[in-house]
């Protein structure tokens, strides 16, 4: 199943010029506690999913009150640079998304 | 710092955002309920650096978005409080301020606002640094690294400040009719008045996170819509003045996620904002929110610049014809190699005054090289062949010269020897802009968080000397 099928809401944005937040709400607590235990939303998951170093991983966190995660990453491209794609990283959750939970 | 006897209530909402057409019903409703200052901001970094390095202004027209809820404090003899400008330097802010004057005499207002400018002058920051300033980087791992130094200040066309709640309260202390700074720290605008009247600065911090973003906080979430808050020394409660929105405990603790690296940790001027023992109760009107805590660091204020890199222009390309669609990067790639090899432009890729890179919309160009997709799967895409190079004539020479080699170059069996794609365009060079970078986002420690940004107390609309004089 993929994340983007178990999430509620899935959502990207910066967080400050050079780090994006990919934050994630479910309605279900069962599929919460999927993706808590799933290796996407591990620091290695996500950087396999965005091809990153996992040291960019800058966090995972669980919000049990409110079904939610939050992973933050730092930008690869950001508005900084000449040619970034994405300027408010607003679509940077789509590889995520696209992730399997197992 | 006095102990609050009464709780301060805040009506906020976002000026760089129009306000909803039934704004003035929930203004209304706010006010029966008790406002002691409306809050707006109007300054990020999201924008990225083109407005700070160019000076010009976003066409949010920030002047008019404000009216209702000037109008309604004025009313009722309350103070406001906003941040102009998106990058929020001296022009930006200008930029805002004339349109205020306009709207100040449109509507008949005579008013005392201090205006507090957040822009820092080179000779401040190099004199800072010459006296030993250790001015480090704000990001770890992503965007310029190493400490300030004089040379970075004197390459940045333009350098802004963050400015904390201290230059407002220190403004709102003045009496006057409302504040407006440039750059801020769009929580510290919150925090202001609350901690003028004794509120404690965990409180008063946490409101300011959950209202900076006006109704965006609520459910169903609306950044045109405005949200108000009653703060006390031990919390706050949230209410939705719009009827048909809801302050519930999921949409605040949501809130606190959004555009922050960390959910429960938030490092400002002078303190970090800690959420982790929060508690979110919902009451009869809203919700009740306290634990927050506040831990002391020494004092910084954030600094950005921005650097000129050179000039874009682009060219845009539509692609229908199923044997191109096929090998639209091949096709690309060949362009490109053209343009990099032709003796003209040679010398200029080599030694990085001009730059190509092409999109491609329909295979990676959002996610670029890390979309999984590799081939185009649906029956159009277009083409933007991107330029920046030192100055506008090269920009627009090699964008003309890549469009061609796209237009007219060979492509493996291609039927299409008239023309290869469709252009939407005239001219098919668009010249853009500048470019820019952020070259500093640094943190400059402050022994006094005021003095660098003192208010200056103006009378809006100003009047013909002044303007003259562009204060």
């Amino acid at each position: 199943m993929r994340l983007y099928d178990c999430a509620a809401i899935i959502r990207s944005k910066n967080a400050g010029p050079f780090t994006v937040t990919v934050d994630i709400f479910f309605d279900d607590p069962a599929m919460f506690a999927l993706a808590r235990g799933s290796r996407l939303l591990t620091a290695a998951g996500v950087a396999e999913a965005y091809g990153v170093a996992p040291d960019t991983v800058k966090g995972i966190y669980w919000d049990e009150r409110i079904l939610a995660a939050k992973v933050s990453l730092l930008r690869w491209s950001s508005s900084t640079d000449r040619f970034c794609a994405d300027l408010f990283g607003a679509h940077l959750h789509t590889p995520l998304a696209a992730g399997v939970l197992a | 710092m006095t102990e609050p006897h009464q709780p301060v209530r805040i009506l906020g909402f976002v000026n760089h955002i129009a306000p909803a057409a039934d704004i003035e019903t929930h203004i209304a409703t706010a006010f029966g309920w008790g406002v002691d200052v409306v809050v707006a901001q109007g300054t990020g970094s999201d924008w990225g650096p083109y407005w700070l390095g160019s000076g010009e202004q976003v066409a949010a027209n920030q002047a008019a978005n404000v009216r209702p809820y000037v109008k309604a404090a004025l009313a009722h003899g309350v103070p406001f409080v906003f941040s102009f400008g998106i990058a929020g330097a001296d022009a930006h802010l200008e930029a805002c301020l004339a349109q205020f004057d306009a709207l100040c005499a449109a509507e008949g207002w005579d008013v005392s606002i201090g205006v507090v400018r957040s822009e820092l002058a080179k000779p401040y920051l190099t004199a800072a640094l010459t006296a030993g300033a250790e001015v480090v980087p704000a990001s770890d791992g992503a965007g310029p690294a190493g400490r300030l130094s004089v040379a970075d200040v004197e390459a940045a066309d333009r350098i802004v400040a963050l400015i904390g709640p201290e230059p407002v309260m220190a403004a709102l202390e003045r009496g006057v009719d409302g504040v407006i700074t440039g750059r801020a720290l769009d929580i510290g605008l919150f925090m202001a008045l609350p901690m003028l009247r004794g509120i404690p600065p965990a409180v008063a911090a946490h409101a300011g996170k959950l209202l900076e973003c006006g109704g965006l906080a609520l459910s169903p979430g609306d950044s045109g819509q405005c949200i108000w808050a009653s703060l006390d020394a031990d919390g706050f409660e949230v209410r939705s003045p719009n009827p048909a929105a809801t302050a519930s405990v999921r949409s605040l603790v949501s809130h606190t996620f959004y555009e922050r690296a960390h959910p429960t940790l938030e490092e400002n001027p002078g303190g970090c904002l800690d959420l982790a023992d929060a508690r979110y109760e919902p009451t009869v009107t809203g919700v009740r929110c306290t634990g927050a805590r506040w831990i002391e660091r020494p004092y910084t204020v954030l600094l950005e610049g921005a650097k000129r890199e050179g000039f874009r222009a682009i060219s845009m390309l539509g692609v229908r014809e199923p044997a191109l669609l096929a090998q639209v990067r091949d096709w690309t790639d060949a362009a490109e190699k053209t343009l990099r090899e032709s003796v003209r432009f040679a010398g200029a890729i080599d030694d990085g005054r001009l730059r190509v890179s092409t999109r491609i919309f329909g295979l990676d160009g959002v996610l670029g090289p890390a979309e999984p997709e590799k081939m185009v799967t649906g029956h159009e895409a277009a083409v933007v062949l991107d330029v920046v190079a030192e100055d506008r004539a090269l920009a627009e020479e090699a964008a003309y010269f890549g469009f061609i080699r796209l237009f007219i170059g060979p492509y493996p069996q291609r039927k299409t020897t008239a023309g290869n794609a469709a252009a939407p365009f005239m001219p098919v060079v668009i010249p853009v802009s500048e470019v820019y970078s952020f070259s500093i986002y640094h943190l400059l420690p402050l022994t006094d968080p005021v003095a660098p940004f003192p208010a200056a107390v103006t009378r809006f609309p100003r009047g013909r000397d002044d303007r003259r004089e562009g204060v």
